[in-house]
């Protein structure tokens, strides 16, 4: 009875742990999006000024001030991005995606099966946590206006990874106990 | 013999494996879609010097086209079960289960085709996946751009409601463990 009990809690986990997922994969994949695109040197680096014509404004639904602030937008993320940062991000998402990945595919192995892999969603939830921590610190030693941008989202990651970390931990040690 | 009877009753609930592969493909590209679009537009407008929207504005639209393919896949896959299910559905909630199927159906096409013409009479060309020209409805047009805009836009916010309600209905069904949504885990 006990038994069923923990198999049916398990499997609740496996819908929330690919939702979480599939919203980290898409986190993920639009920062490495986003430094792939965004690259010192680039036109807003250079200084020119934005290009903001009548009808694109129109058709945007942009007043002229927002138009001109989208580039400076883009020059708060390059003059706060020290020289480390693109590459260690650009690695780190690519690594965020990989763990991402690995931590679908074990969620859908929790669903309803006899013995569900608790170990594995151990390790890949702990790699999640590892790659959270790793942006975090990376954050925390850029400029405010970054930090601004990155810290808080990834203190909001980290406590949902730690919640998932905790409750496959408990399953777990429930079903060692069980067994 | 009971573990025959437990088979085949898993058998005639299992979903063929390409609607499950195409269920997650289109969760994981619908998701990255959303989030994506809403950092590239914030990105300087397009000029000859601000180039940073072309390739998140290239990858938006060849995900959208293989999206729409996917959706049209599956929907030709589940057609027949679907329309067999809404006539045969008894209580509110197996109804708007129904309901909430097509409608996500209905409303995955709308946004794919809509930003497809929206695309199509902003004048700027689209080469799915950097390999083949995908030609465009007309010539440029702003006045149907804006339209077919506002339809993406609208019929985009209307999906994100529903595949809230599709999600909350999973995980409603995930705590109650009935084995509702183990056919969309399962790739057998």
């Amino acid at each position: 009875m006990e038994n069923e009990i923990a198999k049916a809690n398990v499997s609740w986990l496996a819908p929330v742990f690919v939702l979480f997922g599939l919203l980290l994969l898409a986190s993920h994949s639009n920062e490495l999006l986003k430094q792939t695109v965004i690259g010192p040197g680039s036109s807003a680096d250079l200084g020119f000024a934005a290009d903001c014509r009548e009808d694109e404004l129109e058709e945007e639904q942009l007043s002229l001030e927002e138009c001109q602030l989208m580039v400076s937008n883009v020059r708060i993320i390059l003059s706060s991005s020290p020289q480390w940062f693109r590459p260690y991000q650009l690695i780190l998402s690519s690594m965020g995606v990989a763990a991402t990945l690995f931590s679908l595919v074990t969620a859908f192995g929790l669903i309803n099966r006899q013995r569900p892999p608790l170990r594995l969603a151990i390790v890949s939830i702990a790699m999640l946590l590892i790659v959270d921590v790793a942006g975090f610190v990376a954050a925390l030693n850029t400029g405010p206006l970054l930090r601004a941008q990155y810290l808080w989202p990834l203190l909001l990651w980290i406590c949902i990874h730690l919640c998932m970390l905790v409750a496959v931990i408990r399953f777990g040690q429930q079903d060692e106990m069980d067994s | 013999m009971p573990e025959l009877e437990e088979s085949v009753e898993h058998k005639s609930q299992s979903l063929p494996r390409l609607v499950v592969l195409l269920h997650w493909l289109l969760a994981s590209s619908i998701f990255f879609l959303f989030v994506s679009s809403w950092w590239m537009l914030s990105l300087p407008l397009p000029s000859a010097e601000f180039t940073y929207r072309e390739l998140p504005f290239q990858l938006h639209k060849n995900i959208g086209i293989t999206l729409f393919a996917a959706v049209i896949t599956m929907a030709a896959m589940r057609v027949r079960s679907l329309l067999r299910e809404a006539s045969s559905s008894q209580g509110w909630l197996q109804r708007l289960a129904v309901w909430d199927h097509i409608l996500l159906y209905t409303l995955l096409t709308v946004c794919c085709l809509s930003g497809y013409m929206s695309s199509s009479y902003s004048g700027w060309t689209t080469t799915l996946w950097w390999l083949v020209d995908i030609p465009s409805m007309s010539a440029e047009n702003d006045d149907l751009n804006i339209l077919f805009s506002e339809v993406h836009l609208w019929s985009c916010w209307a999906l994100l409601g529903l595949l809230l309600l599709h999600i909350g209905a999973a995980i409603y069904h995930g705590i109650g463990n009935d084995g509702a949504i183990d056919k969309m885990f399962r790739l057998r």
